[in-house]
């Protein structure tokens, strides 16, 4: 490996570098802790250090594969400095102008002004920056497209209706503004970064950062630090350390490598980039898997499916991991490398154990396989929260059906995420529902098996019999959907 | 003529936009600044045996690590009564505590200290319920009771009767800034505070008597807060003291800013209840006999909680006349932390006691639940007075409700409701209309005061200081307005300073929706004394060669920019000149001003009295669609009609309605707030602690401000609308109980608490599920 140990980005319109070797930052510094250390930068707030207030709220222009550049909202108290590495940052203090010596705010926030948008104005900077990259996105989007753009941003005082409002009065220009006329002198700023290709090793006397810009090297670094901690996205993986002031002393930042971000169809399957984020990925899948665009829909907010991505999901191996219940009903693989092969593994076999996964210290999440569904085969998800979105499931649930041609249980899968330490199949409603007549009756009567079948916990979100009720019910969700086409 | 003033936009939302806006953490103190951390009791209930902060203090980079021996002045910072240590002495009420502080050159060296230190605690058994509370007699202070004619003789006459016991649960104000406070030392006593505080004068008091010197060595400011909502009332005063604290010990500027699980684990939340009640009414539901206990979770200390057990208690009644009443209101004491003041006051907390309950006798009568209310509502000329002997007046409940019920089609959704019920198993609608009355003013009665200092300098621009505090609620901007409309000038040649005790001392809280009607006055009565003063120089200059026509005084007008005599026009003069000619003619050009709230009394003893200047009235429908398989549900669509008075500022006024509706759509709905069993917050986070979101609003949301409706007796004719458009979020908490009881044909009454959270629906549903089997 030839590496190099700087990382750059533009920002405030400039190159900007920052070797950490000389630096008081950690590598692992947070994008939001590093602007508020600048006397200029301190419009962007924090409210959680969490990723579920979106206060900090930044935006993060870089090329894509055409060289054009793409806008993107992001939470940047879960963004690692390195993250940002050949990249635009654009912040609230960056959208307006002085033209003839007066202040000209940006249309997004001129209609924030003018719409009342703002109360005590805490969360403004951050509700400011998500309309802004969705003007830069979208030309006049619909309503359910600016909810979604704001629905990482809380706001405490307004209630809302003035921002949306803002929104559509201000996006409408066809994403034309001041940074349109500069875009070009900002490509070939990141081009000449991202001429580059060494990969790059941030070594600080508390920390070692890694940041491989091809796999080979990342599994080179995998193998030489097999103890590092690898992060894609790091949704998860920061909170360690804003949540519980931890210091990871090695880290191993996939984010940066392409080749992780593909998204194939292949014959039979379709195959996902572990570092393919979540927002991209759904935006892929509407139409190959609903089920599973129904999930990523109200997967956290777009500032985290913005950087999440699907190998975190499943490298996480959380118990309410949302992804996770529709690839055990898919049958999925997990694709997994180390520097000399490549294995597949069946996702269930995959999940060993509360966050456990069956990975080797020298080995990364590649890819997941996703068969197609066949045509006679009924795959649902769902999720079931406290709050509609923005929340982790208390209970999330994704079926698989083939029926007979008389109308019996061919093949059945029902997975639960919420109901057990990982996510869990149910095996025994499984088997009383094999071959039975499909029908209401037994379904009620397998919700019955059901609600015995696990010993879900009682925590901050519910009750261990509302989780066992819940459960049950979405059995009987999943066959009035498909027997009574009753969807609300 | 206001017309042209009245829509100006809010004074700060230019910074807001722009990131320029300065919140305390924004502040910049310089290199010597150090970063305080509180250390708090990971215990809530506990003797403290022995500490030691030694090996904390050894830390590079650590420059003070204190505890209650460090307090040179009083260790108390009670509001209401001193029942609350600075820093805990011999033992620990609450996990949250706070017991030791630190000041350090990071926060991260802060936090390596804090792992230093040693505390040896025995530990206690807590009380950690309102009903444990009770059974240990844990009683905070008398109870409070207010009574009319004989409601236990008329509950036995009553034809019917019901009763019931309702929870409603707690709420985390969540302001999106969390505590915050700066302290800057000066010379020798002197403090500058820069503090997130509704009520710097009492934080100017609470870090006078901690640090143990005279007031008037410590100066509080407060530009903005980043959202408050009653969370900042009282309990800003501890960060504030604290800080000051590490900056009496280190001599150096010491910041904290709560990081938010601390904040939300230290802290005071909205007060949950538990009550009990019996309702008596006739076949037609005209109530006759109101009997309901209120029983609050005043947590660890007093803090505010007698105040807000008071106005939970003179809303039981919300906006219906109940002939014979008994309202008897009870604080109990928990170990968790002081809850504390939060929109609503305890409003909210009295009347969905009788919200519900009326929603209960709707359907004993197999009636509308509308009827119910409508037929109760207070009346016009009689009927019209309350438990406590104040008159209702200006009574707009009729007006609101006949203008929402049509603008609403409240009647045709209700049977499209009922249509679409009776075809879908799995998904059930439903659909309340639920009204507000709340009282403004403080119940405290001489609290009602207020006090402004206004400047005219000689360019003409004028800067208004006043005691109340901005934040987010637009107090500024109206205090701005009514500047400009009384001087007759553009809003932008008045600017709105940051509150300071220094400008304007001994001020109240900016609480109890009161923040305009009270400052609004005080800037008016210091306006109308400078004018006073101009008109005189006016009139000179009007009068050199005006013999035999002199101008008079009563004619002199100051509009847009000019003085003018409206009789003879052409005797005019620029608002900037005529400064600079009282200028020359050594005429004052600054005054302060005051106003107290008239006729505001309240005697506890007999629960009688006047306490309210007027009220607020409000009304909201609500429809709803829930998914009878999980509980989760979506609220359709949302109409509120909400009286302001002739509003100062309709855009600012509709912010409020719409934020503190959606405010309390979060309480009655998604924020559920739990302990453990050693009462540590299971909630401490919005991880799990969810309040709305953009998508959670209802999808088709409509408010309006009551028309032609202005206020007697109050500035520039307008209302206080702070806190009552909270309680119109019962329109959606009963929809949904509307919508639970669909699924038993509402044959049932469904069992009902608040927030109605997913889990509490699916449960109560798969009760009725149970029962019409
Ligand atoms: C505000 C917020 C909301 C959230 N909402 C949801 C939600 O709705 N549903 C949900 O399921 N989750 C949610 N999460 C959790 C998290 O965002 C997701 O699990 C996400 O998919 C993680 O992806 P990542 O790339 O950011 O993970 P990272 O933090 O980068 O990684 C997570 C784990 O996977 C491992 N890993 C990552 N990539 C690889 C790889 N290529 N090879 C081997 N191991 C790898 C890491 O070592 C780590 O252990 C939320 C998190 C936050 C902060
Ligand atoms: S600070 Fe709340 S999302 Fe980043
Ligand atoms: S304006 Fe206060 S939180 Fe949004």
């Amino acid at each position: 490996m030839n590496n190099s140990d700087k990382i750059c980005f533009v920002f405030d319109n400039q190159l900007t570098e920052i070797d950490f070797t000389k630096s008081e930052f950690r590598p692992s510094t947070t994008l939001l802790n590093y602007l508020r250390s600048l006397p200029t930068h301190k419009g962007v707030k924090e409210g959680c250090a969490e990723g579920d207030c979106g206060a900090c709220t930044v935006v993060i222009a870089e090329l894509n594969q055409q060289n054009q550049l793409e806008y993107k909202a992001l939470d940047s108290c879960l963004v690692f400095l390195p993250m940002i590495h050949g990249k635009q940052i654009i912040t609230i203090e960056n959208l307006e102008q002085i033209v003839n010596k007066e202040l000209k705010l940006h249309p997004v926030q001129q209609l924030m002004v003018e719409n009342n948008g703002s109360q005590c104005g805490y969360c403004t900077p951050g509700i400011v920056m998500s309309l802004f990259a969705l003007f830069k996105n979208h030309h006049q989007p619909e309503k359910e497209v600016i909810e979604d753009a704001l629905t990482g941003n809380l706001c405490r005082c307004t209630g809302y209706k003035p921002i949306i409002e803002a929104a559509e009065k201000s996006c409408c220009n066809h994403g034309n503004d001041h940074f349109t006329e500069k875009q070009y002198e900002i490509i070939e700023m990141l081009l000449s970064i991202n001429e580059n290709k060494k990969s790059i090793s941030l070594l600080h006397k508390e920390q070692e950062y890694f940041l491989p810009l091809n796999l080979k090297d990342a599994l080179e670094f995998k193998k030489l630090y097999p103890n590092a901690v690898v992060i894609s996205g790091a949704t998860d993986t920061a909170l360690r350390q804003t949540k519980k002031g931890e210091i990871i002393p090695q880290l191993i930042d996939l984010s940066q490598i392409e080749e992780l971000k593909h998204f194939t169809k292949n014959n039979n399957s379709i195959e996902i980039g572990a570092g393919l984020t979540l927002e991209k990925a759904k935006n892929e899948v509407e139409n190959i898997f609903p089920a599973l665009f129904d999930i990523l829909k109200v997967f956290g907010s777009l500032q985290i499916r913005n950087i999440a991505t699907i190998g975190g999901n499943i490298g996480s191996a959380s118990p309410i991991g949302d992804t996770l219940t529709f690839l055990f009903a898919c049958k999925a693989f997990v694709k997994l490398q180390n520097l000399t092969s490549v294995r597949k593994v069946a996702i269930e076999d995959f999940i060993i154990g509360y966050r456990k996964t069956d990975t080797n210290a020298d080995e990364l999440i590649t890819a997941v396989e996703i068969p197609l569904i066949p045509e006679n085969v009924i795959i649902k998800s769902y999720k079931v929260s406290n709050r509609k979105d923005l929340d982790i499931s208390t209970v999330s649930a994704s079926f698989r059906l083939q029926l007979s041609n008389k109308n019996s249980v061919e093949e059945i899968i029902i997975a639960f995420g919420g109901m057990a330490a990982y996510t869990i199949r149910a095996s025994k409603t499984v088997t009383y529902l094999i071959d039975k007549t499909w029908n209401r009756n037994t379904v009620e009567e397998a919700m019955e098996v059901l609600k015995t079948e696990f010993s879900p916990i009682s925590d901050a979100r519910a009750e261990k019999d509302y989780r066992a009720m819940a459960a049950a019910n979405l059995l009987l969700k999943f066959w009035s959907e498909i027997s009574l086409n009753q969807k609300d | 003529m206001e017309s042209t003033q009245n829509q100006i936009y809010h004074d700060s939302a230019i910074k807001h936009v722009s990131g320029k806006s300065v919140y305390i953490n924004d502040m910049d103190a310089g290199t010597q600044m150090l970063y305080g951390k509180v250390v708090y009791s990971p215990h809530a209930h506990a003797k403290i045996l022995s500490f030691n902060i030694d090996k904390a203090k050894l830390v590079k980079g650590v420059h003070a690590v204190l505890s209650y021996k460090d307090i040179p002045g009083l260790n108390q910072m009670g509001p209401v009564i001193h029942d609350e240590p600075c820093l805990a002495e011999d033992k620990v009420n609450f996990i949250g505590q706070a017991i030791f502080l630190i000041a350090a050159e990071t926060m991260e060296i802060a936090q390596k200290a804090e792992k230093l230190i040693e505390v040896e605690y025995e530990i206690l058994k807590p009380i950690l319920s309102i009903e444990k509370a009770i059974q240990y007699n844990q009683l905070l202070s008398t109870p409070r009771i207010i009574k009319r004619c004989n409601a236990d003789e008329a509950m036995q006459k009553a034809k019917h009767r019901l009763s019931g016991m309702l929870k409603t649960g707690a709420q985390e104000h969540w302001y999106l800034e969390t505590q915050t406070s700066l302290c800057v030392p000066g010379e020798m006593n002197e403090y500058m505070v820069y503090s997130s505080t509704q009520n710097p004068n009492e934080t100017q008091a609470i870090v006078a008597e901690v640090l143990g010197i005279p007031r008037n060595e410590v100066v509080v400011e407060i530009r903005r807060m980043g959202g408050a909502f009653g969370g900042k009332e009282t309990q800003g005063n501890h960060v504030a003291a604290w800080a000051s604290l590490l900056s009496y010990h280190t001599r150096r500027p010491v910041k904290i800013h709560l990081f938010r699980d601390d904040d939300q684990i230290m802290t005071g939340k909205r007060h949950r209840f538990v009550s009990s009640y019996e309702i008596g009414f006739d076949d037609d539901g005209m109530i006759t006999a109101y009997k309901a206990e209120l029983n609050s979770d005043a947590g660890a200390t007093a803090d505010l909680s007698m105040a807000i057990l008071e106005r939970a208690v003179l809303h039981a009644d919300n906006s219906y006349f109940i002939p014979n009443i008994s309202i008897i209101g009870k604080a109990w004491k928990t170990n968790l932390p002081s809850n504390t003041a939060f929109r609503g006051f305890g409003g909210p907390q009295g009347i969905a006691v009788i919200e519900n309950a009326i929603d209960r006798i709707a359907r004993f009568l197999k009636k509308d639940a509308l009827e119910i209310r409508y037929k109760n509502f207070y009346g016009i000329n009689d009927r019209n007075t309350t438990h406590y002997d104040e008159v209702v007046e200006n009574n707009r409940l009729y007006t609101i409700y006949d203008q929402l019920i049509n603008s609403s089609e409240y009647l045709k959704r209700r049977k499209e409701i009922d249509d679409f019920n009776a075809n879908n198993e799995f998904y059930k609608k439903g659909m309340a209309l639920t009204p507000v009355k709340f009282g403004i003013s403080f119940t405290t009665a001489f609290l009602n005061q207020a006090g402004a200092l206004v400047n005219i300098y000689l360019d003409g621009t004028v800067l208004v200081n006043h005691g109340g505090t901005e934040m987010g609620q637009g107090l500024h901007t109206k205090m701005q307005q009514i500047a400009a409309i009384e001087l007759g000038i553009s809003p932008e040649f008045v600017k709105v300073n940051a509150t300071n005790t220094s400008k304007v001392p001994n001020t109240s809280a900016t609480a109890a929706s009161s923040g305009t009607d009270m400052n609004g006055m005080a800037v008016k009565n210091a306006i109308d004394i400078i004018k006073e003063r101009l008109l005189t120089v006016a009139l000179s200059e009007f009068n050199q060669k005006t013999y035999p026509n002199p101008s008079e005084i009563k004619n002199i007008v100051f509009y847009n920019n000019v003085v003018f005599d409206k009789i003879h026009p052409d005797r005019i003069i620029l608002f900037k000149e005529l400064i600079s000619k009282a200028y020359l003619q050594q005429v004052s050009l600054s005054s302060t001003g005051f106003y107290k709230t008239p006729n505001i009394y309240f005697d506890r003893e007999t629960g009688k009295g006047h306490p309210f200047h007027y009220y607020a009235f409000g009304m909201a429908v609500s429809e709803v669609k829930v998914d009878t398989l999980t509980g989760q549900n979506e609220v359709l669509r949302t109409d509120i009609l909400h009286d302001t008075g002739k509003s100062i500022n309709e855009m600012i006024d509709i912010g409020q309605v719409e934020g503190a509706f959606v405010q309390g759509l979060g309480w009655v709905t998604t924020e559920s707030i739990k302990w453990d069993k050693d009462g540590r917050l299971m909630n401490h986070s919005p991880d799990t602690y969810k309040i709305p979101t953009v998508n959670d609003i209802p999808a088709d949301f409509r408010t309006a401000l009551l028309k032609d409706a202005p206020n007697y007796n109050t500035i520039h004719k307008s209302k206080a609308v702070g806190e009552p458009p909270f309680i119109l979020a019962f329109s959606v908490w009963l929809a949904i109980k509307d919508a639970i009881s669909a699924v038993g044909n509402h044959q049932f009454e469904p069992d009902f608490e608040l927030p109605a959270t997913n889990e509490v629906i699916l449960k109560s549903i798969e009760k009725i599920r149970l029962l019409s089997k």
